[in-house]
């Protein structure tokens, strides 16, 4: 896990063939290639594209000209009615405050709980490690209802814990963490151990700092997949003042009967609440490709 | 990193789990649980009411707020008006978390559901106004001989004519159609030029309305009747205008709903309520209109009437409050300020006359009073519907008897398993 | 991710001389670190299914809590009329399950095929602009299927983008998410079979007629299929993506010995190298797709047009929530969580053996 060597071919030397006509094949298939792939490019990107140009049209010209990629007239009505007539700052405050504290809170606690499993030694560790493989199965739609109740018995209905404690459980976290730290060698701690520092210690200011690969992965995974998140919100709060940008966006998007189908004022919204990720995603490029890589290879 | 910091930051980690299973075991109920904030909140014993609304839009949350704040000055009690986005999730949370608002909307449909389970405080005996209701609104919402809560207003479902398509198609106020055989008639004469004559949702809540001038129904005295030989022919009429192309369903001409359908002129008539009035107003105030009763079928006339009542949670902590805060918004005046505000039509007989005084172009809406009948709405129903609905969006090329028939097989198992 | 499958066990290192004092010590700092990860686990995931669990078996109506003494304990009532009592509960999860089921036979192979082909795209040294490609077909994974879902409600509309491009076509395209007509259906009517065989008509399965079954996805559903593909096939390109990056030297090695054209060389020695990652990526494909909610919830038409999109999870979710029917809601998840894991078991049987 963590270790990338993705860009770099293992072997360079092409097949031994006579070089004209392995030039002339590559370049037809080159050339075919590029238009298949350049096609199924166009085809991933325009409908973002598409989104951009009509979040700035007026209702009447996204609905007839929804291909048209230059607004005519521009406006950004949609824009300044999200934040005037709809709570969406007031969403995009709580989306934050919620997905950096789930970030936060799962970084820690899956190092620590991966950082013990892979290098403490336990009474009942294995039966801990069951435990977490075990609730690995539970699928997240299954527990619609039962979190509700849960919530409900502990009082934290409604409430920013609410939102934000439950995301924090994660299994998979704990894994990754502990799969890496099982990768990277002893050495360090034995030293930091045989120097007397305590496990934390240890753990705080040796372990966890070489372990900023994973913490990098796990960061991007969690502010993605909380930030995403939609059913926990429904079922952790009916306050409006605890509304995320996910259900303000799907609220907005079921809207009532009786109400034009404001186009541009949805796509607006749809698009202001992918930037967060997006520019993570960007920010992270190269990590994120490799985040995956490095998951399989472990 | 200090020493301390580190440590510090292990205990507090320790200590939220621990935090985390005390709780847990400790099993604080959920009676005690409180709610920090929002429509969840029960006001227990501040004397504050919470009011959450199910509503169309600004117009109505401006209006109800509005006659809120003006009894709250007027009492003295507080009371916070909220507009559910979902407004059945948010009730049946409030139910389970005992944090129920204090005064909300209960839909029909969802009325027996929640009564069934002792959510609603059945006040209908304290309410001084309570003769006044139209009758069939009344008995939507009484459950064992209780009146449970008070019917908030009425819609009635009439025809909705485009005037401008109307006079462009040679068509004079002689043509309003009357019965079926004029309404197939004007809706062949409209449908040209990719207009279509009459277009309406796919669902028993505009289809009913044929059902009803049949002589048909659901439920006539608490037996299923939804396969008789009226309903089937209702619903053989409406596939006829679909072959004739005079007729077809809002979502297949590309629209939400049949006022869309209306609205954007790709129908010059379209079948609603009273809530088409401020959507027209609203979204297409440039398409000219007007409103005439529903065309008699083979058995008079017919059409569906719509309600909601303001109910009150058996868990409220201060009923006394929402009792009086309910009588007021369901007084005769209160009722016309609403009908001004967002186009309803008030449930009290004695309100009748000055609404049709001010509002003579929704007289269609008010006559169809003396004839509706409501939607059935015993427990378990409201999906039998949901059910015939998604059969009827494929009414076109199906079969109406088998579509009636499984209503029928559901409708007797609902019906049987509610007791009613 | 396929390291959740497959935890690779480093044996934490068994250090030299332990004094019985740094021994205890270690224990208990190993308890004190899984603590709070367990109790967050075991409180928001493993005690939600026992309740759960037990909601399932009562009829609760959704007023105070279900453990109160007054509840109505029903036993397996509610799993005895979702699963064999004929009416309306059970034709609703019956349809629920077909759409679902029609969901996952399409999306699973699909974004599988296409993600194993983009990777191997991509993953071509020669190919100029590779990060560009790489971040284009990514790109829509990192989106929420919320976002994801109002953008599509947009293309997709009847008279959207999507049919724009086929007027140019000539073709007259659906009004997608108003259509409740089985895309089977649909292609049998071609042919010439536009009513059901009585055969088909007569029986059924769960309240659901064969040839209701047989109708496929709804052209609403279809939509809906392809914009899952459109989101995860970029999620699962990066899994092969590596994998392919992990096997290049001994690919090549194969190809230079046989003389092998590229084609074959892909189908013969490069899939099945691959097969690790193919199980990661089906594994995660079957237990996402059987799940769809939020896609659901965001369309906002209950399931329509005619119960088409109706899914399990999102049954599960009204027949509670809105309904106030919590033990049947209940009994519903856990119809689903048995469905997932005996697909997931079976499906790892299936690859297991070859």
């Amino acid at each position: 896990m963590g270790t990338t060597t993705a860009e770099r071919p293992a072997t360079t030397s092409p097949a031994p063939e006579p070089e004209r006509r392995a030039r002339k094949r590559f370049r037809w298939t080159t050339a075919t290639s590029y238009t298949v792939l350049s096609v199924l490019a166009l085809v991933y990107v325009l409908p973002f594209l598409v989104q951009l140009a009509n979040s700035f049209k007026t209702d009447a010209a996204a609905t007839a000209d929804p291909l048209d990629l230059v607004p005519s007239p521009v406006t950004t009505g949609s824009y300044v009615q999200l934040f005037t007539g709809l709570p969406f700052g007031l969403a995009a405050t709580n989306s934050v405050v919620v997905a950096l504290s789930v970030t936060a809170g799962r970084v820690f606690f899956s190092s620590l709980a991966g950082y013990a499993l892979a290098r403490l030694r336990f009474r009942g560790s294995s039966l801990v490690m069951a435990a977490f493989l075990a609730v690995i199965a539970v699928p997240p739609v299954v527990l619609l209802i039962p979190k509700f109740l849960v919530l409900n018995q502990l009082g934290i209905y409604n409430s920013y814990a609410g939102l934000i404690i439950p995301l924090m459980a994660d299994a998979a976290g704990v894994f990754i963490m502990r799969n890496f730290f099982a990768s990277i060698p002893t050495s360090v701690e034995e030293a930091a151990k045989l120097d007397g520092a305590g496990a934390f210690r240890t753990f705080w200011s040796v372990v966890l700092p070489m372990a900023r690969p994973a913490v990098i992965t796990i960061t991007i995974l969690s502010f993605q997949a909380s930030w995403n998140e939609l059913s926990h919100f429904i079922v952790a709060s009916n306050s409006p003042d605890l509304i995320t940008l996910t259900k303000l966006v799907a609220q907005l998007a079921s809207g009532g009967q009786g109400q034009s189908n404001q186009y541009p004022l949805k796509l607006a919204a749809a698009l202001l609440m992918t930037v967060p990720v997006a520019v993570l995603f960007f920010a992270f490029q190269k990590k994120i490709m490799s985040t995956a890589e490095g998951a399989v290879k472990e | 990193m200090s020493r301390t910091r580190t440590r510090s930051l292990a205990v507090a980690a320790s200590l939220a789990s621990a935090t985390l299973l005390l709780s847990a075991c400790g099993g604080s109920g959920f009676d005690d649980a409180p709610a920090a904030g929002g429509t969840g909140s029960g006001s227990a014993g501040t004397g504050q009411l919470q009011v959450l609304i199910g509503s169309s839009g600004q117009a109505e949350t401006a209006a109800v707020t509005e006659a809120v704040s003006a009894w709250s000055q007027e009492s003295g009690t507080q009371a916070t008006v909220t507009a559910a986005s979902d407004l059945a999730q948010e009730l049946s949370q409030g139910f389970a978390a005992q944090t129920p608002p204090d005064v909300f909307y209960v839909s029909a449909d969802l009325f027996n559901s929640y009564a069934a389970s002792g959510a609603l405080e059945p006040y209908g005996d304290q309410l001084s106004n309570a003769d006044d209701f139209y009758p069939v609104l009344k008995e939507a919402f009484t459950r064992d001989g209780q009146l449970y809560c008070a019917p908030k207003d009425f819609s009635t479902l009439a025809l909705v004519i485009n005037t401008d398509l109307w006079a462009q198609a040679g068509l004079t106020d002689a043509d309003v159609p009357t019965t079926w055989d004029q309404l197939r008639t004007v809706a062949q004469r409209l449908t040209a030029n990719g207009v279509t004559g009459l277009s309406t949702s796919a669902e028993y809540s505009r289809l009913g309305a044929f059902m009803a001038e049949a002589g048909g129904g659901l439920v006539t005295d608490g037996e299923a009747t939804a396969d008789s030989q009226q309903n089937v022919e209702a619903l053989q009429y409406v596939q006829s205008l679909m072959a004739d192309g005079s007729y077809a369903f809002a979502a297949d001409l590309g629209a939400g709903w049949g006022g869309e359908a209306f609205g954007t002129g790709k129908a010059a008539m379209t079948i609603e309520g009273n809530w088409l009035v401020g959507a027209m107003a609203s979204d297409y105030p440039d398409v000219q209109y007007r409103v005439v009763e529903l065309p008699a079928g083979p058995a008079g006339k017919g059409t569906l009437t719509f309600t909601n009542c303001w109910g009150i949670a058996a868990d409220s902590q201060n009923k006394e409050a929402a009792v009086a805060l309910v009588e007021d918004l369901t007084s005769s005046d209160q009722q016309l300020a609403f009908a001004r505000g967002f186009g309803v039509m008030p449930s009290l007989q004695s309100a009748a006359q000055p609404f049709s005084q001010e509002f003579p172009a929704q007289a269609a809406f008010l006559a169809g009073a003396d004839y509706a009948t409501a939607v059935p709405n015993a427990e378990g129903v409201s999906d039998v519907i949901t059910d015939l609905n998604s059969q009827l969006e494929g009414l076109e090329g199906g079969d109406p008897q088998a579509v009636l028939q499984r209503t029928q097989t559901n409708l007797e198992a609902a019906l049987q398993s509610s007791g009613s | 991710m396929a390291a959740l499958t497959t935890p690779s066990a480093a044996a934490p290192p068994t250090p030299r001389r332990r004094s019985g004092q740094a021994r205890r010590r270690e224990a208990g700092a190993g308890w004190l670190f899984t603590a709070p990860a367990l109790a967050l686990v075991l409180l928001f995931i493993a005690l939600p299914v026992l309740m759960a669990l037990w909601v399932s078996i009562t009829d609760w109506r959704g007023r105070g809590s279900p453990f109160e003494p007054g509840v109505p304990v029903v036993g397996l009532d509610n799993y005895r009329q979702l699963l064999a009592g004929g009416g309306l509960p059970t034709q609703d999860l019956g349809t629920a399950l077909r759409n679902n089921l029609w969901y996952v036979l399409l999306v699973v192979p699909t974004q599988t095929v296409v993600a194993l082909l983009l990777a191997t795209a991509v993953n071509d040294r020669l190919l100029r602009g590779r990060g560009f490609f790489r971040t284009a077909f990514y790109f829509p994974s990192v989106t929420s299927s919320v976002a994801i879902t109002v953008l599509f409600l947009f293309l997709f509309g009847a008279s959207g983008a999507v049919n724009q491009v086929l007027g140019w076509l000539g073709v007259n395209g659906p009004n997608w998410f108003a259509d409740p007509d089985g895309v089977l259906h649909l292609l049998f009517g071609v042919v010439g079979v536009d009513t059901a065989p009585a055969l088909l008509a007569g029986h059924g399965l769960l309240g659901v007629s064969w040839w209701d079954w047989l109708a496929g996805p709804s052209v609403a559903m279809s939509a809906l299929i392809i914009m899952a593909v459109f989101t995860t096939s970029g999620t699962f390109m990066l899994l092969f993506l590596a994998a392919l990056q992990n096997i290049a030297g001994e690919v090549s090695e194969a190809a230079t010995m046989d003389g092998a054209n590229a084609w074959q060389r892909f189908v013969f020695v490069t899939v099945p190298m691959l097969r690790p990652t193919l199980f990661t990526v089906l594994t995660l494909g079957l237990v996402g797709t059987w799940q769809v909610f939020d896609q659901i919830y965001t369309l906002g038409n209950q399931g329509g047009p005619a119960k088409t999109t109706v899914t399990p999870a999102f049954l599960s979710y009204t027949t509670s929530f809105t309904n106030g029917q919590w033990g049947q809601g209940a009994a519903i998840a856990f119809i689903l969580f048995a469905i997932i894991i005996v697909l997931t078991l079976v499906q790892r049987a299936v690859l297991r053996e070859r």
